[in-house]
C-alpha cells in the first residue's frame, strides 16, 4: 500500500491516452489545432432559442456522428442524450490511443465528473409533457435525468465491472474525477482508470448563469481589464491512467505523468469564490505538495479562467499568494476565451489540453487580445502560442460553485522535477 | 500505511423525525410511517394514492435558523440537519459551530436525484414567464453538489468537497469513498453519508417504471415482493482516524475495515442488471487486499428494497460469496424504505446483538437467500452491500470496535 | 408615485423574494441595515433586482448598482424613483 504522504515512495501514474469532444469538434486534434491557431468557437446558440435570454452566445459542439463509436455498446432501448454521447466518444478516443481492449479488462476503473447529465433532453421531455396536459404527463412520463448517466452509459458501454464513480461537484467534478483516479490507482483498487467529465449546454444553465448576471454577451475575455463575464460551452474530456509499470509491461507509450492533485472548499458561499482566492491557493499547495514539486519548478499554469470579474480576480490573487514574485513571469492561459466553460468537464478537458501543450512543448493562446488586468498581474499569454521548457511540470486549475477547488500537476517525462 | 478509519458520530433526519436514537426506536417498532404524496400537480392518476415515506414539516427548523434555511432547497436543510448532528454526536464542536481544523474536514455526500422539486420550479418559471425570470437563488440551489456545498459552509468544512451520484447506491458509495479519503491521508476527518428529496414527479415516474410497491411497505426477498418504498432524509456520519477519536476521547461506534465499489455491466439504462458472479468477485478481491477473511463475517446487511431484479442481484452475490452458504441476511430497507440515507443508518446499527428485521412475508423460493427473522448469533463484522438500478455497486465492512 | 408607497412595495418584495418567514413587511424600518440585519447577500441582491424588475416594470442594468444600493429600503427607494419613468414619478 502506498502512502499518500510521502511522494517518493509512491507509484508514478501516467496517462496514456487523451480524448475530448470539444466546440473544436470531435478529436484531440481538433482542438489542439484550434487553440493553437488562438481560435474561438463562441457563437449564437443553435440548439435551442436564446429568445427570453440575457445573451446569445455559447460554444456549442458540431454535430457528432449519430453512431457510437466501434466496439461500444449501449443497453437495448437506451437513449443516449448528447451528454453521454460527448462521454463515448472522448473516452473512446482515448482508451483507443491507449491501445487498451473492448470489454474493458476486470481492474479497470471510471471516474467521470458531470454537472448537467442529460439536462437537456430532461427539460425538453418535460416542457413537451407539460404542453400535451395532466392525463398525457401520466403515461410514461420524462424521467429525471440523474446526473450519473453519463458514467452509467460509458461504464455499460465499455463493459466495466470495476469501481465506477460518478462526481458532480460541478465545475471542479472532472478535476475531481482525475483526483479520485490517481488515488484509486496509487491504493492499487484499480490497474487503469479511464478518468474525465462530460457536459452539454442546456437552458437551465444558460438561464441560470445569466440569472446571476454572470455570462458576458460578448466572447469572454478571462484576465482582461474589460472582461464582463464567461460563456457557456459543452464537451467532454477524457484521459487514460495507469501505474508507469503497467504502462511499460504493455508496452504504452507514456504521454505525460499526473504527479499530483489537490482539493479544497472555501466553505464561504455558494456562489462567489473567498476574495483572496484562499482556498483555490490551498488547492495548488495541496496538490504541489502531493507531486513533490515546489512553486518555482511550475513552468505554466492553465487556469480556471472564467472570464467573469470575482472568479478571475480571486484565481490571480490565489496565483500571486503561491508563487509569490514567479507569478510574474509564470506563463498563465486559460481555453474558456476559446471553448466557453464546459461545466461539468471543463476539469479533465483542461487537463488534456495541459497534457496536450505539454507534447507541444508550447502553452496556446487565449484568443482575442486586449489589456491584461493590471489588478491580476498575472503573464497572460496572448497572441501566439509560447514556447515552455517542456521538462517543467504544469499546474491546472478550477474553481466551483459551492466553492469547490481542485488542481492538477502534470508533467511530460518521469525525470525527476527539482 | 493504511489509516484506521472509526465513525464516531451521526446524524439522521427522516420520516420519524431527526436524530439517530429516535430512528432506531421507530425501526424497532415497524417501517417509517407513509405519508400522502402531494398530487395538485396532477403527476398521478386520480385513483391513486400515493405515499412516501416523507419528513416531517418544519423537522430542519431545529437545527437550522430561518434565515440561513430560506437559502436552502430541502436537500441541503437535511443533509445540513444530519451533519450538525453528527458533528455534535461526536463530541467534536457544539452544535452548529464550526468544526476544529476546518481545512483537513472533507465533506463527500451521495445524492441519487439531487433537488428535482427546485429543478422542476426552475423549468416552471422558464416555461411560464421566460428564462429572465429564472430566480437566481433557485438556480444556485437545483446542482447536486449545494448540499455538500451548504454542509461545508456551515460547519467550516474546507478540506475535500465530493458529491457523488450513483442511484441507490449513493450514499454507499459516498461513505466508502469518505473512508478512503481519511485512509489515505487526504483528510483528517470526513462528513459522510446520503441526502434525498422525494419530490411527486420522482414518485410519478418511479410508479411508472413500476419500481414502486404498490402495496403499503416493501417486502424484500418475498416471493411476492412488487417494489420498494421511498423516503426522503439524510444520514450524515464523522468518520475519523482511530487515533484522533482516542485522543478526543470519542467513543467509536463502528471501525470500517474494508471497501470497495464495482459496477455490474449488464444492467440496463434503468434497472438492476444481472451480474451477481462479477460483483462476488470483486468484493472478495477487495476483502483479501484489505485482510478481512470472508469467514469473519457474521452478518450481511443488505441494500434489497423489494424489488424484484434488486433482491435477486444481492442475493446472488451474497451467495456466490459466501460460495453457497452466506451468514444470516438484513434487508433494513423494508423498514427504512429507498433513497435518503436511512439504510446507511440502520446499517450502522447492524452490529448490536438486538438487530430489527422486518417481517415479510413467505421468502422467494427462486432466491437462493432468505432474510433472517428472529434472534442472530453476536457477529464481530458485519458486511453492507448496496446494487443499483443501471449498475452501481459499493459496499463496507464495518466491525465492532 | 409618493415615497412612501415605493418604500412599502420594496419592503413587500423584500419578504417575498427573499423568502423572510415569519418577517412583516412593516417591521421592516426604512434604515434597517439589510447586510447586516436581514443577511442579504449577492445572490439575494439579484433576487431583489428582479423582483424590483417585475414590481415597477423597470430594467436594472449593471450601471449604477453599487453596494451603496442595497444599503437598506431609503437607497433602494432612491434608486428606483431614479428609474421611474417621468410620467410615473410625478404622480
Amino acid at each position: 500500500m502506498s502512502d499518500h504522504a510521502d511522494p517518493r515512495n509512491r507509484r508514478r501514474i501516467v496517462v496514456t491516452g487523451i480524448g475530448a469532444v470539444s466546440p473544436f469538434g470531435p478529436g484531440v486534434d481538433a482542438l489542439w489545432e484550434g487553440l493553437a491557431a488562438g481560435e474561438e468557437r463562441i457563437r449564437p446558440v443553435e440548439l435551442f432559442s436564446t429568445e427570453g435570454h440575457r445573451t446569445r452566445l455559447a460554444a456549442e459542439v458540431p454535430e457528432l456522428p449519430e453512431s457510437l463509436p466501434a466496439g461500444l455498446v449501449l443497453p437495448r432501448g437506451s437513449r443516449p442524450s448528447r451528454t453521454d454521447r460527448f462521454a463515448l466518444h472522448a473516452a473512446h478516443e482515448a482508451w483507443l490511443m491507449a491501445g487498451l481492449p473492448l470489454p474493458a479488462p476486470p481492474e479497470a476503473g471510471l471516474f467521470l465528473g458531470s454537472s448537467t447529465g442529460g439536462m437537456y433532453e430532461g427539460e425538453e421531455a418535460y416542457w413537451r409533457l407539460r404542453r400535451t396536459g395532466p392525463e398525457r404527463a401520466r403515461t410514461k412520463p420524462f424521467a429525471p435525468q440523474p446526473n450519473g448517466t453519463p458514467a452509467d452509459a460509458v461504464a455499460h458501454a465499455f463493459g466495466l465491472s470495476g469501481p465506477v464513480e460518478a462526481l458532480a461537484t460541478a465545475c471542479a467534478a472532472s478535476t475531481m474525477a482525475l483526483e479520485a483516479a490517481l488515488d484509486s490507482l496509487r491504493a492499487g483498487e484499480v490497474r487503469v482508470a479511464l478518468a474525465g467529465g462530460a457536459d452539454g449546454l442546456c437552458q437551465t444553465t444558460f438561464g441560470g448563469f445569466n440569472s446571476l448576471r454572470a455570462v458576458d454577451e460578448a466572447p469572454a475575455r478571462p484576465f482582461r481589464a474589460d472582461r464582463e463575464g464567461l460563456s457557456l460551452g459543452e464537451g467532454a474530456g477524457f484521459l487514460v491512467l495507469e501505474t508507469e509499470a503497467d504502462a511499460a509491461s504493455r508496452g504504452a507509450r507514456p504521454l505525460a505523468v499526473l504527479a499530483g492533485a489537490g482539493s479544497t472548499c472555501d466553505a464561504f458561499h455558494m456562489t462567489a469564490p473567498c476574495p483572496e482566492g484562499s482556498g483555490a491557493a490551498r488547492a495548488m499547495r495541496v496538490a504541489l505538495a502531493d507531486a513533490g514539486v515546489s512553486p518555482g519548478a511550475v513552468g505554466f499554469l492553465h487556469a480556471h479562467g472564467s472570464g467573469t470579474p470575482h472568479n478571475d480576480q480571486a484565481e490571480a490573487a490565489a496565483i500571486r499568494a503561491v508563487f509569490g514574485e514567479r507569478a510574474a513571469t509564470l506563463p498563465v492561459t486559460s481555453s474558456k476565451g476559446a471553448v466557453g466553460h464546459t461545466l461539468g468537464s471543463c476539469g479533465s478537458l483542461e487537463a488534456v489540453i495541459t497534457v496536450l501543450c505539454l507534447i507541444h512543448g508550447r502553452v496556446h493562446p487565449t484568443p482575442g487580445g486586449g489589456v491584461v488586468d493590471p489588478e491580476a498581474r498575472v503573464d497572460l499569454v496572448l497572441g501566439d502560442p509560447r514556447a515552455i521548457d517542456d521538462a517543467r511540470p504544469a499546474l491546472s486549475l478550477n474553481l466551483a460553485f459551492g466553492g469547490a477547488n481542485a488542481a492538477l500537476i502534470l508533467r511530460k517525462g518521469p525525470e525527476d522535477p527539482r | 500505511m493504511i489509516r484506521s478509519v472509526v465513525v464516531t458520530g451521526a446524524g439522521v433526519v427522516a420520516a420519524h423525525g431527526s436524530g439517530l436514537p429516535a430512528f432506531r426506536e421507530a425501526l424497532a417498532r415497524g417501517p417509517l410511517p407513509l405519508s400522502d404524496v402531494p398530487t395538485e400537480d396532477g403527476f398521478h392518476p386520480p385513483e391513486d394514492a400515493p405515499r412516501a415515506a416523507l419528513v416531517p414539516p418544519d423537522v430542519t427548523k431545529r437545527w437550522i435558523e430561518p434565515l440561513i434555511a430560506r437559502r436552502m432547497c430541502l436537500p441541503s436543510r437535511l443533509a445540513v440537519s444530519a451533519a450538525i448532528q453528527a458533528t455534535s454526536e461526536a463530541g467534536l464542536a457544539e452544535p452548529g459551530d464550526h468544526v476544529p481544523d476546518g481545512d483537513a474536514t472533507a465533506v463527500c455526500l451521495g445524492t441519487a436525484w439531487g433537488s428535482i422539486s427546485y429543478t422542476l420550479r426552475l423549468l416552471r418559471q422558464i416555461e411560464e414567464a421566460g428564462p429572465g425570470s429564472i430566480s437566481p437563488f433557485l438556480f444556485t440551489e437545483t446542482v447536486a453538489n449545494a448540499p455538500a456545498g451548504q454542509v461545508a459552509i456551515r460547519l467550516g468544512a474546507r478540506g475535500p468537497n465530493l458529491t457523488l451520484t450513483q442511484r441507490e447506491a449513493s450514499g454507499t458509495a459516498a461513505l466508502v469513498r469518505g473512508a478512503a479519503l481519511v485512509a489515505s491521508g487526504r483528510a483528517r476527518r470526513v462528513l459522510a453519508g446520503a441526502t434525498d428529496e422525494i419530490s411527486p414527479i420522482l414518485h410519478s415516474v418511479l410508479t411508472r417504471y413500476g419500481s414502486l410497491t404498490r402495496g403499503d411497505r416493501a417486502r424484500p426477498f418475498a416471493a411476492d415482493r412488487d417494489g420498494f418504498v421511498v423516503a426522503e432524509g439524510a444520514a450524515v456520519f464523522l468518520l475519523e482516524t482511530e487515533e484522533d477519536a482516542a485522543d478526543r476521547g470519542a467513543t467509536p461506534l463502528v471501525r470500517i475495515v474494508a471497501w470497495g465499489r464495482g459496477n455490474d455491466p449488464t444492467a440496463s439504462a434503468t434497472d438492476w442488471g444481472r451480474g451477481a458472479t462479477g460483483l462476488a468477485r470483486r468484493v472478495a478481491t477487495e476483502l483479501a487486499r484489505a485482510d478481512v477473511p470472508i469467514d469473519t463475517i457474521g452478518r450481511v446487511v443488505s441494500g434489497a428494497s423489494g424489488s424484484r431484479r434488486g433482491d435477486e442481484l444481492e442475493a446472488r452475490t451474497a451467495h456466490a460469496l459466501f460460495d453457497g452458504s452466506p451468514p444470516p441476511v438484513l434487508a433494513p430497507k423494508g423498514l427504512t424504505g429507498e433513497y435518503g440515507g436511512g439504510f446507511l443508518a440502520s446499517a450502522l446499527g447492524s452490529l448490536d446483538d438486538e438487530v430489527a428485521s422486518p417481517s415479510v412475508g413467505a421468502a422467494d423460493p427462486d432466491l437462493p437467500v432468505a432474510p433472517a427473522t428472529g434472534p442472530l448469533p453476536p457477529a464481530r463484522r458485519v458486511l453492507v452491500t448496496c446494487t443499483a438500478s443501471a449498475g452501481p455497486f459499493a459496499w463496507l465492512v464495518l466491525e465492532r470496535p | 408615485m409618493d415615497e412612501a408607497n415605493i418604500r412599502l412595495r420594496i419592503k413587500r418584495i423584500l419578504v417575498e423574494s427573499l423568502a423572510l418567514e415569519g418577517v412583516e413587511p412593516e417591521e421592516i424600518e426604512d434604515d434597517t441595515p439589510l447586510r447586516e440585519e436581514l443577511g442579504l447577500d449577492s445572490i439575494d441582491a439579484l433576487e431583489l433586482i428582479l423582483g424590483l424588475e417585475r414590481e415597477f416594470g423597470v430594467r436594472i442594468q449593471g450601471r449604477g448598482l453599487g453596494r451603496e444600493t442595497f444599503t437598506n429600503v431609503a437607497t433602494l427607494g432612491a434608486f428606483v424613483q431614479q428609474r421611474l419613468p417621468e410620467s410615473a414619478a410625478s404622480g
